[in-house]
């Protein structure tokens, strides 16, 4: 009976869950919301509410299968990245330890990439006045990065003082925000997925955000650091719009992983 | 019958919102499931992960105290759960997965209480 209960229920899901999705795909989401000037609004219309709902989302040139943030076939990292020999053998180690070195549930910021794929949401919030917009983790450490949209340099020399969000300057082509950012610290790993992955401090990023409809926010980024890989390269997926506002999340609150965290080693 | 179908059915699909802020393999082992009956001691409600306690008596009639992890405030909100839904002296059952350090701690998969199942907004399954 209980047999035939589960069988059932694993079925008929399965046929609710096809036509859901089918609908959800052909149901048109509202056109991208612009502001009075033009510029597309990358957040919430006024009076309106929402986030977006940051969780999902892969840093990998190739498709692979993820079994969440660990790859179903070893050799499957290769199409990753293109890696050197050093920084393959690290991830390897880490996705081999199951990620159990990650900084990040010590509460260490989501920077790079990972802002755009750890859970708890994200909001992009534009001062135009100021000239700068401001990326915020509703998730970990509920950071944020500010982008500087003055036209001002980078630092160079000296003046760099690697961070974790590193320095983002940023302009509108069109409708895509594209970001540059360098002086990135080491102190993190930049995606929740897959685990492990590493950069250096030679690390620049190119990010470009657009938005193709009201539901999706379309993150692109281009990994640029000739101290872990062979060649610049690739990756990006779609942040789904929620209309849930951010709700309070702290790592640091009651985080008792630092005990927790023992890996182990995979199979 | 119908109930019970829906409620499964319901657990089920909203087991694609559970995340967390650490892989669920760096901590818990899911070929090692884990089911306890017992009584609450202790709840914490509080971020990245909502913890409770309870009293579980073992083959031999000896009390531990079990920790159990289930997901944050946000996402067990979201699966119908208040900061009233446990409360210290409640019993229930948990199903779960142990702890790769040894100690009597577990990541919630279900809890119930009253014969209602809860769920527990974990990451298992989720890779998270």
């Amino acid at each position: 009976m209980k047999l035939r209960l589960i069988v059932s229920v694993v079925a008929i899901a399965a046929a609710f869950a096809a036509p859901l999705a089918a609908q959800r795909a052909a149901k048109p989401s509202a056109p991208t919301p612009h502001w009075p000037d033009g510029r597309v609004n990358l957040g919430p219309e006024p009076g309106g509410k929402g986030h977006w709902n940051t969780g999902v989302g892969n840093l990998s040139e190739a498709d692979v299968k993820m079994d969440g943030a660990f790859l179903v076939n070893r050799a499957d990292l290769d199409k990753v990245a293109p890696f050197q020999p050093w920084a393959k053998a690290l991830v390897q180690y880490r996705l081999d330890t199951l990620g159990k070195d990650d900084p990040h549930p010590r509460c260490i910021p989501p920077a790079g990439p990972r802002q755009f794929n750890t859970p708890y949401g994200l909001e992009i919030v534009e001062q135009p006045e100021l000239k700068r917009v401001l990326i915020l983790s509703g998730g970990g450490s509920r950071s944020w990065r500010t982008v500087y949209m003055d036209g001002r340099p980078h630092p160079t020399g000296d003046e760099v003082n690697p961070t974790y969000y590193g320095h983002s300057v940023g302009h509108w082509e069109g409708e895509t925000l594209v970001i540059d950012t360098v002086g990135f610290n080491e102190r993190f790993w930049m995606t929740r997925r897959p685990t492990g992955m590493v950069h250096t401090e030679q690390l620049h990023l190119i990010e470009r955000i657009s938005r193709p409809d009201f539901n999706t926010l379309k993150y692109e980024v281009t990994i640029d650091d000739p101290g872990a890989y062979t060649r610049p390269w690739k990756a990006g997926w779609n942040v789904p719009w929620t209309t849930e506002e951010v709700e309070e999340y702290f790592c640091q609150d009651n985080n008792r992983d630092l005990q927790h965290l023992v890996g182990g080693t995979a199979e | 019958m119908r109930v019970r179908f829906f409620v499964a059915l319901s657990v089920l699909l909203m087991g694609a919102a559970a995340s967390a802020h650490h892989s669920f393999s760096s901590e818990y082992d899911a070929s090692k499931p884990v089911t306890l009956n017992g009584v609450v001691t202790k709840v914490e409600w509080m971020n990245p992960h909502v913890y409770f306690y309870v009293n579980v008596k073992d083959d031999t009639g000896k009390v531990n105290n079990w920790a159990l992890e289930m997901g944050a405030p946000s996402g067990l909100q979201r699966q119908g759960w208040t900061r009233n839904t446990l409360q210290v002296g409640d019993i229930v059952k948990v199903e779960g997965s142990a702890a790769r350090n040894g100690t009597k701690l577990a990541n919630a998969r279900n809890v119930y209480k009253d014969g209602k199942k809860m769920g527990a907004a974990s990451s298992e399954g989720q890779g998270n």
